[in-house]
């Protein structure tokens, strides 16, 4: 799937692009709280830690992260709102 | 959902306030209870003049650029988001009265306690760390 497929599925988009840990999951859960249960969230982040952060945090507020995507150095997850 | 983490920043300089917030605004996003204790060297990073007060210790001073290049937040904004996560400040007392300090020179929404207060916040905390 593309990037521009991935945020068409969006509810909200947060940019979390050039952002050092940890806010990629502190934007994330700012992002998330505004949701309703079910929607999706698409977070975008260059942070490569986020890789492995943003799974966990997702894990962890029991939220499910849906995919994650690669592409030119960019992060792109989509999670679903527990 | 229910977790706690109680954190101890008991050490100097700008490093100890990044290492303290960073963990603990990563708890908070992750939906633990958050709470600090800021006693002795830890004190300055709650003061209102904490900008001021809070340098790299010299061996650090290269991170400097690195935290420009990286876009690490200033740490006023930091802890201005810790305060909107509901993290817990607390200024120790103790340290507080041994420096002759006031509690009208810390930022808003800091309390001020004993060392009890921070272990009755740690005995229900599933991770305890100290800075």
């Amino acid at each position: 799937m593309t990037v521009q497929e991935l945020l068409q599925k969006a509810d909200k988009v947060v940019d979390a692009t050039g952002l050092s840990c940890p806010m990629p999951v502190v934007r994330a859960k700012k992002a998330i709280d505004a949701l309703s249960s079910g929607q999706i969230l698409v977070v975008q982040a260059t942070d490569r830690g986020s890789l492995k952060d943003i799974p966990a945090w997702a894990k962890q507020a029991g939220h499910e992260l849906m995919e994650t995507h690669e592409a030119d150095g960019t992060f792109v997850y989509v999670i679903r709102k527990r | 959902m229910g977790k706690r983490v109680a954190i101890i920043a008991s050490s100097g300089g700008l490093e100890t306030a990044y290492k303290v917030f960073n963990i603990a605004l990563a708890a908070a996003a992750m939906e633990s209870e958050v709470g600090i204790f800021f006693t002795f060297e830890g004190l300055p990073i709650i003061h209102k003049d904490g900008p001021s007060m809070l340098k790299l210790k010299p061996e650090n001073a290269p991170m400097e650029e690195g935290f420009k290049r990286t876009n690490v937040p200033p740490i006023q904004d930091l802890i201005q988001m810790a305060k909107e996560s509901g993290v817990r400040l607390i200024g120790c007392q103790m340290t507080v009265d041994a420096l002759g300090w006031k509690p009208e020179d810390f930022i808003d929404g800091v309390e001020f306690a004993g060392a009890a207060t921070f272990v009755e916040f740690a005995q229900d905390a599933q991770v305890t760390l100290s800075f």
